[in-house]
């Protein structure tokens, strides 16, 4: 039987190599386009032809969109809107990979399970972040690590705690997606097996695998509800950091 | 744990990165304007019909007003009129009154008149018969028919006695 973290094996469907760099189409690659499918199935069939009264599709993704404009206005503030696209993007991503990793049967991978995809989507918010505080602020965008108010010595000793845990932010947020990820899908394939090597056990056969796969019932649940709870939680983070890069506190 | 292993580093960021872009620039660039567009209008539209209708319930509270101003108004117009019509009819059948009494008055007047004038010609004539009646008398008694002129002084002063 496969052990449980075979599940993250990346596995090459379609070999690619340019420049002595490795850039073959994967597994992990497919789940990404799916992702990227679905989500453009339900964005452009949400709005082919928007109306004022909003049709079911339409009414769906004005709820997601409205949903992270909200988020937005309630962290970030008036100026918080034009970055509206790029947390809608990136929540619907996270979403959608987390979602369709979750699907059974069909060999579903969860890009969002690997540290380099998580890694790669935090970059790309703290790059932002970084991109967006010197534009706004020039230099001034260090006083974000500066305590008001506190004498010059310990004023310094906090700067420098301030600005490696600002350091240490991509990190933070790719590993608590990375992890929230692999350990679900982890549990599910470990109560899988034991619903197996338990349900043939051979004097009473099937009995012993049905607490387990009850479990594995209620796992799957709690992985749907962390699958939507972690996308929220990457898109709510990526937008306090834009607060932070954009209000300077 | 697969995820760990840098191989698989290279290859992920870089569909990452190209499947990101599509989502962002291919998509999401190209759908949700859209939809932020007629989410305003609907907004828009909301606040306007909402405007429009406490114009409209204004309006009417307005019109409402007026018609009741309007009714008071000719409720008391109708009053004044009924209260002029009357003092205008009472004034009248005053008038007809008072006109009716001085023409009584001036026949009461007229007829008292002709009754002073009848009496007095009454009387003259019944001074004319005592005249007569004294002289015929005084003639049976003596024979001698006194002078009228007598009589008459003598039957005037009897009749004034």
């Amino acid at each position: 039987m496969a052990g449980p973290m075979e599940q993250f094996a990346i596995r090459v469907l379609h070999p690619i190599e340019a420049g002595g760099y490795d850039l073959s189409f994967t597994n992990s690659s497919m789940w990404m386009a799916i992702a990227l499918a679905s989500i453009a199935i339900f964005l452009f069939v949400g709005t082919a032809r928007p109306q004022l009264v909003p049709g079911r599709w339409q009414a769906a993704v004005e709820y997601t969109y409205d949903f992270v404009r909200k988020m937005l206005d309630e962290n970030v503030g008036p100026e918080g809107r034009r970055y509206a696209p790029l947390i809608f993007s990136i929540f619907m991503f996270v979403l959608a990979c987390n979602l369709l990793g979750l699907l059974p049967w069909v060999g579903a991978f969860t890009p969002t399970s690997h540290i380099a995809v998580t890694l790669g989507l935090a970059v790309l918010v703290f790059a932002i972040v970084c991109i967006v505080g010197f534009w706004k602020h020039g230099l001034h965008f260090f006083t974000l690590f500066w305590p008001k108010g506190t004498n010059p010595a310990l004023g310094a000793f906090v700067f420098v705690i301030e600005f490696l845990s600002f350091l240490s932010r991509p990190f933070t947020l790719a590993i608590r997606l990375f992890a929230n990820m692999t350990a679900g899908h982890v549990l599910l394939k470990v109560f899988g097996t034991f619903v197996v090597t338990l349900g043939s056990f051979g004097a009473l056969p099937y009995v012993f695998g049905i607490l387990p796969l009850a479990v594995n019932v209620a796992l799957s649940a709690l992985e749907v509800l962390i699958a939507v709870v972690q996308a929220y939680v990457f898109a709510l983070l990526a937008s306090l950091y834009l607060n932070d890069a954009i209000n300077l506190h | 744990m697969p995820q760990f292993d840098l191989a698989v580093f290279v290859p992920q960021l870089v569909w990452l990165t190209v499947f990101f872009a599509i989502l962002y620039f291919g998509v999401v660039a190209l759908t949700l304007p859209k939809l932020g567009r007629v989410m305003e209008t609907r907004e828009a539209t909301v606040t306007g019909d909402i405007a429009a209708a406490e114009t409209a319930k204004a309006d009417a509270d307005r019109m409402a007003e007026e018609y009741d101003a309007g009714i008071e108004a000719a409720r008391h117009s109708a009053r004044d009129t009924v209260g002029a019509a009357k003092g205008k009819a009472t004034a009248a059948l005053e008038a007809k009154l008072a006109q009716g009494n001085s023409a009584n008055d001036a026949r009461l007047a007229a007829a008292e008149a002709d009754l002073a004038g009848a009496r007095s010609r009454a009387l003259s004539e019944i001074e004319g018969v005592a005249a007569d009646v004294a002289a015929d008398i005084v003639e049976r008694l003596t024979g001698a028919r006194p002078d009228a002129t007598a009589a008459t002084a003598a039957a005037r002063g009897a009749l004034a006695a």
